[in-house]
C-alpha cells in the first residue's frame, strides 16, 4: 500500500489498458467505485476475444449474450471514456501521479457523427478477411468490428497506399479502380480514373503500366493484369459518359500543345474554375496520342472521344497554331492569358548521323507514322529494315508490314535482352512475321537515287554503359549489306531545336526546356513546362503526371500559394510492406486478352488486343490483394448521411494525468503454421480453434453452420487436437494455457448440436476439467455426448487427396500406433502474449517474464514490477474467463486502494434542467420517424408512417429523420419538445437495446420524465425482416406506432428511489481471503467487521507451509495478522459466529455469538469468505495406518526435519468419483510442490505420484516438467483400475499397473500420501441466514459462473476463497480483493438510487399468497407480517416482471409496462386502420 | 557460378541418369561443376548408425577437401547431402566436436564454403533463369514432387523451406511447365537403408507412397534422391506403374538437352511411354 504524502492527493482517474472482458470488468468497477476511467485498445472497438466466441463452458451460455451488458454499461457510463485504436507510448512519473502519453490511430470515421447505419459498407469495393471471424469470410475496408461493437460506430482500415497506386507517375489510383471493377462499378471506377487522368481508354491499351510492376501479387503469381482492367472500364462506362459542358470561366491560361500533357493540365485546371485554352500546332488534338500511335494499337476515334470529353470540362482547343510561327508567349501575355504552360512534345525524329540518310526511302519513324495516322498511305516496297528497338521501332515496324511490306527487319545494335520496347509488343510483331536482326548496326544507306541498300556491321556486348545496359562493341570485320527498299529510322525524338531557342527560355543540356520537376516552373516567371518538352521522349502516363503537376503548380502560382502540396501521386513512403503470403494465398491465373487473328491483323489496322468479358473482367480484379486495404476510392463519402467519414484525419497523441494503470491486453492465440506436421494453412480442412468457434456461432460468417472449408459439406467425424502450441517447449510455449481442454469440450458438444450424430474426438495428454463445474462437464462429454477422448500425441496429419479427408497418425495408451480418419481436424491452439507485449511492456515500464508475459508475484496479484501499474488477465497467465473477470476486479481494487483519498473528484455528474410536471396534463405526443440512412427508408415509406402518426389520437407532432440518432436529430427532437410542448415522444426507429437509453436521456435533457418515452422498434421487427414486401412492412410499422402511441398516452413519469446506506462491511471467515477481503475494504476506506469462528486467523494458512513456486506461506501469514491488528478501520471478532441477520443491501443488521455473548452489527455488505478443509475420505488407509498421510500433513513432516527415503502419492483419492465427482483443482500442484520439496532437501529419495490426469495448469506445469525431470516417477491410472493398497506389519505396498510398461509396478513407500483434496465447510447455516445458494458439492453459488464469479444474485452480498470452490492460495488472495472492489461500487455511493421500471403491489388486492416471493430471484419480494400483504424491496427489484406474471390476483404491476397500457397497445394493434 | 561436386556412391552406378542428367542441366545453365577430388565415402548406408566417430569423420574429411577446393559444394544425393550437411552444421556450432573433426580430419574448419543439395543450387541460379531455359514446357505431365526424408530435415539444419511441405521441387517442376499434383505424402520415408534388410516394412512404405501419389492425380513422380528412386521403383506391389524420374531429367527435357533417351532405359520402370503419349519426347 503506498503512503502519500500528507499534501500530495493522487489523481483520481485510472487508465485500463485493453478492452477484453478483463479491462471492461476493471473500468466498471472503478468507475462504480468513485474513479474516472480511460479505457484504451487497439481495435476499433472493445469485446477483446470474449466478443468472438460462441458459446461458454460449462453453461453453455452465449458469450455475447452474457458479455453484452457490459458493453453497454461500459459504452453508457458518465465516467467511462472509451480510446480506441490507441496504444501506450509512455507512462511517467509516480504511483499516484501518473502520465500517459497514448497514439491513437486514425479511425477516418468521427464517432460523434457515425450512426452505425451500415450504409458505407455497402458501397465499399473492398474486400478483405475478416480477422474477427479468424480469416474465414471477408468484410470491408470500412467496417465495424461485430455487429454489437462498442462504439457502435464504424472504422476505416488504412495501411498506407498500395504499391501500384503509388507507381503511377501520372497519380492514378489504380487499387481504387482496380477494387471498383472487382464489384463491378464500372461507373464509378471509371470516374475514379478520370480523376487524375482524362485518357483511360488511350491509357488502357498503350500505357507501360508501372503499376503492374510493382504489384505485389507478382509474389505470389503474376501482377494484376491492371492495365487491362482500366480498358475494360472504359468499354463498360464511357458510353454513359456524355454530361453537360462546364462553361469555361475564371482566369484564362494559355497550353501549348494539345498531347496528353497539355490536354491534361487543361481538363485539370478547368477543374479548378480556370478558363483554359490549348493552342495545337497540328490540325487535330492528341498529340502523339492521335499521330503517334498506330490506329491497330490505339483506334483514333477513341482519342477523339476522349479529347471531346476534356473539351466538355471547359477547355478550348485551338488547332494549326504553332508556337514560334503563328505566336510566341510574350503575344499570349499579351492577350491576357494569367500563365502559360509549354507541352510541345517531342515529334522531330532523332537522326543516325550516317552517310546516305538523306536518301529517298530513308524515312524518320516520327513523320511516317504521323502521315499514316494522318490518312496517307505511303508505298514501302516489298523489303523494310527498321532500325532501332523501342516501342516506336516495333510501332513503324507493324505499320510497315500492315502497308504491305512482305519482309520488315527490325534492325538493332544490342539484343533482345536489351531492347526496350514491352515484350507484349515483341511478341506481336514476331507473330506478325517481323523480322528481327540482333546486335546490327547501320553503317551507311546506299543506292542511286533512292535507296537500295544498308550496309551494317555485327556487334558484341561489352561493359554495361550509363544505362546500365551492356554496349554494342563493333567487330571488326564483320560488315555485310543489307538489300531493303525503304528504311525507317526509329532511334529517338525531340522537340525542334529550332523552335525552342527562339523561346527565350532556358534549356537543359540536352536541348530540352528546364523546368523544376516539381513547381514545373521555368526561368520566366508565369510559364511552366512538362512533358517530352522538359523530359525528353518518355511514356505516356509521365506526360500525364506532368500535366497534373503543371495544373497544381499553375493554380499555387495563381491563387499566390506557396506551401500548396504539388505532389501528384502518394509519396513513396506511404507504401504498404507486401502482406504477400506465397505459400497460402490460392494461385489464380492472370488473365490474358484474346487477340485478333494475325492474317488479318497484318492486313488491316484493326485493333488487335480484344476486350474481355465481364466475368474475366471481374475475376482478373479479384486477384487484387487490397495491399493498403483502405482503396480510397471515397465511394463511402458520397453516401454517409451524417457526414461522418474524413480520409484526412490523422494520428492523434493524447496525455493523460492518471493515479494508476491496469495493464489487460489480452493474449494472442498461437501460430499453428509452426506446428508444420498438422498441416494448418496446407489443407483446408484443418482449422483452428478460433475459426471452428466462429463457423459455431450464429454471428460468424457461416451463421453457425458448420461446414468443411474443401466442400461445404457438414462434417461427420471431427477430430480436436490438444496442446498445440501449449506444453511444447520446440516452440517455446512450455505452458499449459488452461483454457483448451475445456474449450475443445464445449466445441465439441456444440457442435453436436449443430450436427446430430456428429463423432467427435479429442485427443489430449491430460484432460484438464479444473475449474468450478468443469469435471461434471467432462463428464457429460463422454457420458451424455459420446465425445471420445483419446489420451496420446498425434504425430502427423496426412490429407487424402480423394476427398480431402484427413488421417491422423497417433500412439495410443498402450503403445500400439493408430491411423484414424477424419473430416474436419480442429487444432486447440494455446494462448501467447499479445503481440504488443513487447512494446506495451517498455512503455509502461514493467517487466516480462520468460514466456513474456507481464511478471506479477505471486501472492501479490494484480501488482507488477512497478508500483502503481497493475496486470490482469491473460497478460499475466493464461486463464478462463471467471479468473480474468476474478483478476480485473483485484486489479481494480488495488488501484482504488492506492487511489482512495482522491474517490470522486474526477468524477462527473449530468446536469438536467427541473423536470416538468405532466401529471393531470392531457398527453401531447410527438412521434419522430427513422429512416435508418436506407435501412428502413428503402423499405418502409416513412413519409406515409408520418402522415399516419399524426392523425393518431394524442399525437401533436410528427416528424422524419434520416438518423434520429444523430446529434442534430437529437437537438431538433429536443427543439420540437419545447416547440410544441410535448409531453410524450415516441421515435419509430431500431432496438432498445441499443437507442432507448439515449432517447430517454435527450427528452430528460428536454425536461420530460425519460420514462415518458416509447420505442417502436420498426428496423429489427419490420424493415429487416420483411425487407422484400414493402407494403407489408410500412402497414406493420403503422401498426407498431400505433401501438406505441397508444401506450404513450398513458405513461406516466417515474422517478428511482433513493436509499440510504450503512457504509461498513461484514466479512465472514478469518481465513486469508476473509483477512485479504477485509484489509482491501479497509484501505479503500471502509469500516470492516470480521467474524472468525476460530481463536486466532489464519485459517487453512496455518498448516500451509510454502507455495508451489516457493514463497513462504507463514510470512505472508504474519503480514496479514500485523495489517489486520495495526487497521484502525477494521474490528476482529474470534470465536464468534454469525447467529441471524435481518435487513438487506445496504442496511443490514447481524447478531453475532461470541465469547462474550450476543451482540448486533449494522452493516451494508456482507463477505463471505468460509473456507474449506482438506478432505478425509478413509480410503487407502488414511486414518488407519501411521504411515498414510494427507498432502498437508505430509508437508508438515518435511517441515519438520523428516525425510522419507521413499514416498508413493496416489492423487484423486476420494475426488472424481461419485460421492466426491468435482476435481479440486489444487491437489497435482500440491502433489508436485511436495515432492519437489522433497527432492531439494533429499535429492536420493524416490518419489511415485499416481495419477489420473495431471493438472498443472497455466506456468504450474513448469513445475511439473521440473519434478519429472528431477526424477519423480509420474504413472497414470484409470479409475477402473485404481493402485491398490496392502499393509504387511508396519511396511506399505502400492501397486499399480504402469501403461507405458505395460506391466504392473510395485511401489515400497516410507510413506503413503494421498491428495484427499478440497471439501467444503458447513455452509448451510449461512446459506439460511443469508439465504444464497449452495453448488450440488456444497460450496456457494455465485451470480454467473462466467462475468458474475465474487457476488451473489441477490445484490449486496459477496463471496470469495475456497468457500466459492477449491483453489490456490493466490488465487483466493485475488479473489478477496475482487470482492471487496465489488462491495466497494455500493458502499462508495452516498445514496443508492433504485431502478425506475420496479413491480409495486396493491396490497387491497394481495392476498400474501407468497408465490411472489418465490418467483423473485433478486430477493426482492417478502410478505410483511404487519400489513399482510406481499412488498417489494425496490431497492433490490430488477424490474424482470416475474412476480407479475407469477401473481394470481393482479395485486402485482410493473411500473412502465402497467396492464392498462398493454392493453391499449393491442387494442391499437388490433383496431382497424383508421 | 562454379561448385564443387560430390557424386556419392550412387552416382557413379544406381544413379548414373541422375549423374549425367544433373551435369547435363547445370552445364546448360551455365553452373560448372568439378568433381571433389579424391572424395570418401559419406558415412549414409552404416557409419552413421553403428559408428559416432566415423560418422562425423567421413563427412568432415569432404568438407575439409572443399574447403580446400574453395568452392560450395553440391551434393546431389539426398542421403550424403544429409550427412554432410548434418556435419557441416555440427562443425560451425559446436565447438567442442569441431576440435574432435579437425584433429581427426586434419584441417581447420572456416565455414567458407556451403554444403548444397541439388535443389538449393537450383534456387541459387533462380526460378526465373530455369524458366527462361525451358524450350518444350512439360504441358500436360502430371508430377507428385517426392522429396522423401532426408532432404529437408531435420528443420534446424535445412532451414528455409517448410519441413513438412517443401516447396523446392514443386517450384522448379512448376517452372518447366509441369503441373504440379498437392499431397501430403511428399517427405515420407520410403524405407530408405531398409530396403535389404527389411524389404517387406519398405513395399508397405512404397506402396502407400504410390497409392496417394496416384490419388492426387499424378502420372509420375518426381525426386531428387537415389535411395527413393531405388526403392520406389524396385520395392513396389506389381499394381503399380508410376514411373518415377530425377527432376534433371525432367529438366533436361523440357530443355531440350540431348540424351534423355539414354538415361530413360536405365529405369527399372520406364517413363519413355508416358512422355511420349505428352509428345514430350520424341
Amino acid at each position: 500500500m503506498a503512503v502519500f504524502q500528507e499534501q500530495v492527493k493522487p489523481t483520481g482517474a485510472v487508465m485500463v489498458v485493453g478492452g477484453g472482458i478483463s479491462g471492461m470488468q476493471s473500468a466498471l468497477d472503478l468507475a462504480e467505485a468513485g474513479f474516472r476511467v480511460y479505457l484504451v485498445d487497439r481495435a476499433p472497438a472493445i469485446g477483446g476475444t470474449m466478443a468472438r466466441l460462441d458459446k461458454t463452458f460449462p453453461t453453455n451460455d452465449c458469450a455475447m449474450c452474457i458479455m453484452s451488458p457490459k458493453l453497454v454499461d461500459c459504452g453508457r457510463h458518465l465516467d467511462i471514456e472509451i480510446i480506441t485504436g490507441a496504444t501506450v507510448k509512455e507512462v511517467a512519473g509516480e504511483p499516484g501521479a501518473l502520465k500517459v502519453r497514448l497514439e491513437q490511430r486514425p479511425r477516418y470515421v468521427e464517432l460523434e457523427k457515425c450512426t452505425a447505419c451500415g450504409d458505407c459498407t455497402r458501397v465499399c469495393p473492398v474486400d478483405v478477411p475478416n480477422e474477427f471471424d479468424a480469416g474465414l469470410g471477408s468484410r470491408k475496408a470500412i467496417y465495424k468490428l461485430y455487429s454489437q461493437a462498442t462504439p457502435n460506430a464504424f472504422a476505416i482500415e488504412k495501411n498506407g497506399v498500395s504499391p501500384c497506386r503509388a507507381a503511377c507517375p501520372a497519380g492514378v489510383n489504380a487499387h481504387g479502380y482496380v477494387a471498383l471493377a472487382r464489384a463491378g462499378k464500372w461507373n464509378e471506377a471509371w470516374e475514379l480514373i478520370r480523376r487524375a487522368l482524362p485518357f483511360p481508354s488511350v491509357c488502357g491499351r498503350v500505357c507501360n503500366h508501372p503499376c503492374e510492376e510493382e504489384c505485389y501479387r507478382a509474389q505470389i503469381d503474376a501482377p494484376v493484369a491492371i492495365r487491362t482492367l482500366k480498358r475494360y472500364i472504359t468499354h463498360r462506362a464511357m458510353d454513359g459518359a456524355a454530361r453537360e459542358p462546364r462553361q469555361p470561366s475564371g482566369r484564362p491560361v494559355a497550353i501549348v500543345g494539345a498531347g496528353p500533357a497539355g490536354l491534361t493540365c487543361a481538363a485539370q485546371l478547368a477543374r479548378r474554375g480556370y478558363a483554359p485554352t490549348v493552342f495545337e500546332a497540328l490540325p487535330v488534338p492528341g498529340g502523339m496520342m492521335r499521330v503517334g500511335i498506330p490506329e491497330y494499337r490505339l483506334p483514333k476515334d477513341l482519342v477523339a472521344r476522349e479529347v471531346a470529353l476534356v473539351e466538355q470540362e471547359g477547355v478550348k482547343i485551338t488547332t494549326s497554331r504553332a508556337l514560334g510561327r503563328d505566336f510566341s508567349i510574350d503575344d499570349l501575355f499579351v492577350q491576357g492569358f494569367a500563365a502559360v504552360f509549354l507541352a510541345l512534345g517531342a515529334h522531330q525524329s532523332q537522326q543516325l548521323g550516317i552517310p546516305g540518310e538523306d536518301l529517298p526511302g530513308v524515312l524518320p519513324a516520327i513523320p511516317f507514322l504521323r502521315e499514316v495516322a494522318l490518312g496517307s498511305r505511303p508505298v514501302l516496297g516489298g523489303r523494310v529494315a527498321v532500325i532501332g528497338g523501342g516501342n516506336t521501332a516495333m510501332d513503324a515496324a507493324r505499320t510497315a508490314r500492315r502497308l504491305g511490306a512482305a519482309h520488315v527487319t527490325i534492325v538493332y545494335r544490342r539484343t533482345e535482352g536489351e531492347i526496350t520496347a514491352l515484350p507484349e509488343e515483341i511478341a506481336e510483331a514476331r507473330e506478325e512475321g517481323i523480322e528481327f536482326l540482333m546486335l546490327a548496326s547501320p553503317l551507311a544507306f546506299s543506292g542511286t537515287g533512292r535507296l537500295e541498300s544498308i550496309s551494317c556491321i555485327r556487334n558484341r556486348l561489352g561493359e554495361p554503359d550509363a544505362s546500365g545496359r551492356r554496349r554494342p562493341l563493333p567487330v571488326p570485320g564483320s560488315e555485310f549489306t543489307l538489300k531493303v527498299d525503304t528504311a525507317i529510322v526509329a532511334v529517338g525524338q525531340r522537340t525542334d531545336p529550332e523552335v525552342l531557342a527562339r523561346l527565350g527560355l532556358e534549356l537543359t543540356r540536352w536541348g530540352t526546356i528546364a523546368a523544376d520537376r516539381t513547381t514545373m516552373a521555368t526561368s520566366r516567371p508565369g510559364v511552366f513546362a512538362g512533358g517530352d518538352v522538359v523530359t525528353g521522349p518518355s511514356m505516356l502516363v509521365d506526360a500525364v503526371g506532368d500535366g497534373n503537376a503543371a495544373a497544381l503548380a499553375i493554380d499555387a502560382y495563381l491563387r499566390g500559394d506557396g506551401s500548396a502540396s504539388l505532389a501528384v501521386r502518394p509519396a513513396r513512403e506511404r507504401v504498404v510492406e507486401s502482406r504477400a503470403n506465397p505459400g497460402l494465398t490460392p494461385r489464380a491465373r492472370r488473365v490474358t486478352p484474346r487477340l485478333l487473328d494475325v492474317e488479318r491483323r497484318v492486313s488491316s489496322f484493326e485493333e488487335v488486343a480484344l476486350s474481355l468479358t465481364e466475368e474475366e473482367a471481374m475475376a482478373e480484379a479479384a486477384r487484387c490483394l487490397n495491399c493498403a486495404v483502405c482503396c480510397e476510392c471515397q465511394q463511402c463519402v458520397a453516401v454517409c448521411g451524417p457526414k461522418a467519414i474524413d480520409h484526412g484525419d490523422a494520428v492523434r497523441i493524447r496525455e493523460l494525468d492518471v493515479g494508476a494503470v491496469i495493464l489487460s491486453p489480452g493474449f494472442d492465440l498461437f501460430d499453428a503454421r509452426a506446428r508444420t506436421e498438422y498441416g494448418y494453412g496446407i489443407y483446408p480442412n484443418v482449422v483452428s480453434s478460433m475459426e471452428f468457434e466462429r463457423m459455431l456461432s450464429a454471428s460468424g460468417p457461416f451463421q453457425g453452420h458448420v461446414t468443411r472449408p474443401s466442400d461445404g459439406q457438414e462434417p461427420r467425424r471431427v477430430a480436436f487436437i490438444q496442446c498445440v502450441g501449449s506444453r511444447d517447449t520446440e516452440c517455446g510455449q512450455e505452458y499449459c494455457s488452461a483454457v483448451c481442454c475445456m474449450y475443445a469440450t464445449k466445441e465439441a458438444i456444440i457442435a453436436q448440436e449443430h450436427i446430430p450424430g456428429l463423432a467427435a474426438t479429442v485427443f489430449y495428454m491430460d484432460v484438464r476439467a479444473f475449474g468450478k463445474e468443469f469435471e461434471y462437464y467432462y463428464s457429460r462429454a463422454q457420458a451424455d455426448h459420446g465425445i471420445r477422448y483419446e489420451k496420446c500425441v498425434v504425430s502427423t496429419v496426412k490429407e487424402l487427396q480423394v476427398n480431402k479427408n484427413l488421417v491422423l497418425r497417433f500412439r495410443r495408451a498402450d503403445g500400439t500406433m493408430g491411423e484414424e480418419e477424419f473430416d474436419l481436424v480442429v487444432l486447440s491452439l494455446g494462448l501467447r502474449p499479445p503481440a504488443s507485449a513487447r512494446e506495451l511492456a517498455a512503455a509502461a515500464g514493467v517487466q516480462l517474464d520468460e514466456y513474456g508475459f507481464c511478471v506479477s508475484p505471486a501472492l501479490s496479484p494484480g501488482a507488477t514490477s512497478r508500483p502503481g501499474v497493475f496486470v490482469a488477465g491473460a497478460f499475466r497467465e493464461p486463464k478462463d474467463i471467471p479468473e480474468t473477470v476474478i483478476d480485473a476486479s483485484c486489479a481494480a481494487a488495488r488501484a482504488a486502494e492506492l487511489l482512495s483519498p482522491a474517490r470522486g473528484t474526477l468524477t462527473r455528474k449530468k446536469e438536467y434542467p427541473p423536470e416538468k410536471d405532466v401529471t393531470g396534463r392531457p398527453p401531447r405526443v410527438g412521434v419522430f420517424v427513422c429512416h435508418c440512412g436506407i435501412n428502413i427508408g428503402s423499405v418502409i415509406d416513412v413519409p406515409s408512417v408520418v402522415n399516419f402518426a399524426s392523425r393518431l389520437p394524442g399525437v401533436v407532432w410528427a416528424e422524419e429523420f434520416l438518423f434520429t440518432c444523430s446529434q442534430d436529430s437529437i437537438e431538433r427532437m429536443v427543439q420540437r419538445i419545447e416547440e410544441h410542448a410535448l409531453n410524450r415522444v415516441v421515435v419509430a426507429s431500431c432496438t432498445p437495446r441499443t437507442h432507448e437509453a439515449l432517447f430517454r436521456e435527450s427528452i430528460r435533457a428536454a425536461g420530460l420524465n425519460p420514462y415518458l418515452f416509447e420505442l417502436a422498434n420498426i428496423r429489427e421487427q419490420s424493415s429487416w425482416v420483411h425487407r422484400f414486401d414493402s407494403r407489408a412492412a410500412t402497414a406493420k410499422a403503422r401498426d407498431l406506432v400505433s401501438m406505441a402511441v397508444a401506450k404513450a398516452r398513458l405513461l406516466q413519469p417515474i422517478a428511482g428511489q433513493e436509499f440510504t446506506i450503512d457504509h461498513s462491511a461484514l466479512v465472514v471467515g478469518g481465513g486469508a481471503s476473509g483477512m485479504a477481503a477485509a484489509l482491501s475494504l479497509a484501505g479503500q476506506g471502509f469500516q470492516v467487521h470480521l467474524v472468525e469462528k476460530e481463536a486466532a486467523l489464519g485459517g487453512n494458512l496455518r498448516h500451509l507451509q510454502r507455495t508451489l513456486e516457493g514463497d513462504d506461506v507463514g510470512a505472508v501469514l504474519d503480514d496479514l495478522i500485523a495489517a489486520m491488528r495495526s487497521h484502525p478501520l477494521i474490528s476482529v471478532h474470534l470465536e464468534s459466529t454469525v447467529v441471524s441477520t435481518s435487513g438487506y443491501l445496504g442496511n443490514y443488521a447481524t447478531r453475532i455469538q461470541g465469547p462474550d455473548g450476543e451482540l448486533e452489527v449494522k452493516h451494508g455488505v456482507v463477505l463471505l469468505a468460509t473456507g474449506a478443509s482438506e478432505g478425509r475420505s478413509p480410503e487407502y488407509g488414511l486414518g488407519r495406518h501411521p504411515a498414510v498421510l494427507t498432502q498437508l500433513e505430509f508437508e508438515e513432516r518435511l517441515a519438520a526435519g523428516e525425510l522419507p527415503g521413499t514416498v508413493a502419492m496416489i492423487q484423486c483419492a476420494g475426488s472424481r468419483e461419485p460421492g466426491r465427482p468435482y476435481c479440486s483443482r489444487i491437489c497435482c500442484s500440491e502433489a508436485v510442490k511436495n515432492a519437489l520439496y522433497l527432492k531439494e532437501l533429499s535429492p536420493g529419495s524416490t518419489v511415485v505420484v499416481f495419477y489420473r490426469d495431471v493438472r498443472t495448469y497455466g506456468f504450474k506445469e513448469k513445475y511439473y516438467r521440473k519434478a519429472r525431470e528431477q526424477g519423480v516417477i509420474f504413472v497414470q491410472y484409470d479409475v477402473e483400475e485404481k493402485p491398490t493398497v496392502r499393509y504387511s506389519g508396519a511396511g506399505i505396498e502400492v501397486e499399480a499397473l504402469d501403461p507405458v510398461l505395460g506391466e504392473r509396478i510395485l511401489v515400497r513407500p516410507d510413506y503413503l500420501v494421498l491428495s484427499t483434496g478440497v471439501v467444503p465447510n458447513d455452509n448451510a447455516h449461512l446459506s439460511q441466514v443469508f439465504k444464497v445458494p449452495l453448488t450440488q458439492d456444497g460450496f456457494y453459488s455465485e451470480a454467473h459462473l462466467k462475468l458474475r464469479p465474487v457476488e451473489f444474485a441477490a445484490d449486496g452480498i459477496y463471496l470469495c476463497g475456497l468457500a466459492h470452490g477449491p483453489k490456490l492460495l493466490e488465487e483466493s488472495l485475488a479473489q478477496a480483493r475482487a470482492a471487496a472492489v465489488r462491495a466497494v461500487g455500493l458502499l462508495a455511493k452516498p445514496v443508492v438510487t433504485g431502478k425506475g421500471s420496479v413491480a409495486r403491489v396493491n396490497a387491497r388486492r394481495c392476498t400474501a399468497c407468497g408465490l411472489c416471493v418465490n418467483a423473485c430471484p433478486y430477493d426482492a419480494r417478502a410478505i410483511d407480517a404487519k400489513t399482510g400483504a406481499a412488498e417489494v424491496r425496490a431497492i433490490l427489484c430488477q424490474g424482470c416482471g416475474a412476480c407479475v406474471v407469477a401473481c394470481p390476483s393482479g395485486a402485482s404491476e410493473l411500473k412502465g409496462f402497467e396492464k392498462r397500457q398493454i392493453m391499449a397497445m393491442i387494442d391499437a394493434a388490433l383496431a382497424e386502420e383508421v | 557460378m562454379k561448385y564443387s561436386y560430390y557424386p556419392g556412391c550412387s552416382l557413379g552406378a544406381t544413379a548414373r541418369e541422375y549423374d549425367l542428367s544433373t551435369h547435363a542441366v547445370c552445364s546448360h545453365l551455365g553452373v560448372e561443376l568439378a568433381e571433389l577430388e579424391d572424395w570418401s565415402c559419406c558415412g549414409a548406408s552404416s557409419a552413421h548408425s553403428t559408428n559416432h566417430v566415423l560418422a562425423g569423420a567421413l563427412p568432415a574429411r569432404n568438407i575439409a577437401l572443399a574447403q580446400e577446393a574453395g568452392h560450395d559444394l553440391v551434393v546431389p544425393c539426398a542421403a550424403c547431402y544429409n550427412r554432410l550437411k548434418r556435419t557441416d552444421s555440427l562443425l560451425a556450432e559446436d565447438p567442442r566436436q569441431r576440435r574432435e573433426l579437425e584433429e581427426l580430419c586434419q584441417f581447420t574448419y572456416t565455414g567458407t564454403v556451403a554444403v548444397r543439395s541439388l535443389l538449393e543450387l537450383m534456387d541459387a541460379v533462380g526460378l526465373s533463369r530455369i524458366q527462361e531455359a525451358v524450350v518444350r514446357p512439360l504441358s500436360g505431365l502430371k508430377l507428385a514432387p517426392y522429396y522423401g526424408c532426408l532432404l529437408v530435415r531435420p528443420a534446424s539444419v535445412r532451414r528455409g523451406d517448410n519441413p513438412d511441405h517443401p516447396r523446392a521441387l514443386d517450384q522448379i517442376m512448376e517452372a518447366a511447365g509441369a503441373t504440379v499434383c498437392h499431397w501430403s505424402y511428399k517427405t515420407d520415408c520410403c524405407g530408405g537403408a531398409l530396403s535389404i534388410a527389411r524389404a517387406g516394412i519398405v513395399k508397405e512404405l512404397v506402396d502407400k507412397i504410390l497409392d496417394m501419389a496416384v490419388d492426387a492425380g499424378a502420372s509420375a513422380l518426381v525426386t531428387a534422391c537415389p535411395l527413393c528412386v531405388a526403392n520406389l521403383e524396385m520395392r513396389r506391389s506389381r499394381r503399380h506403374t508410376l514411373p518415377v524420374l530425377y527432376f534433371t531429367e525432367l529438366l533436361a527435357v523440357a530443355m531440350g538437352l540431348e540424351g534423355t533417351r539414354a538415361w530413360f532405359r536405365k529405369h527399372l520402370v520406364d517413363p519413355y511411354p508416358l512422355l511420349r503419349s505428352l509428345g514430350l519426347v520424341g
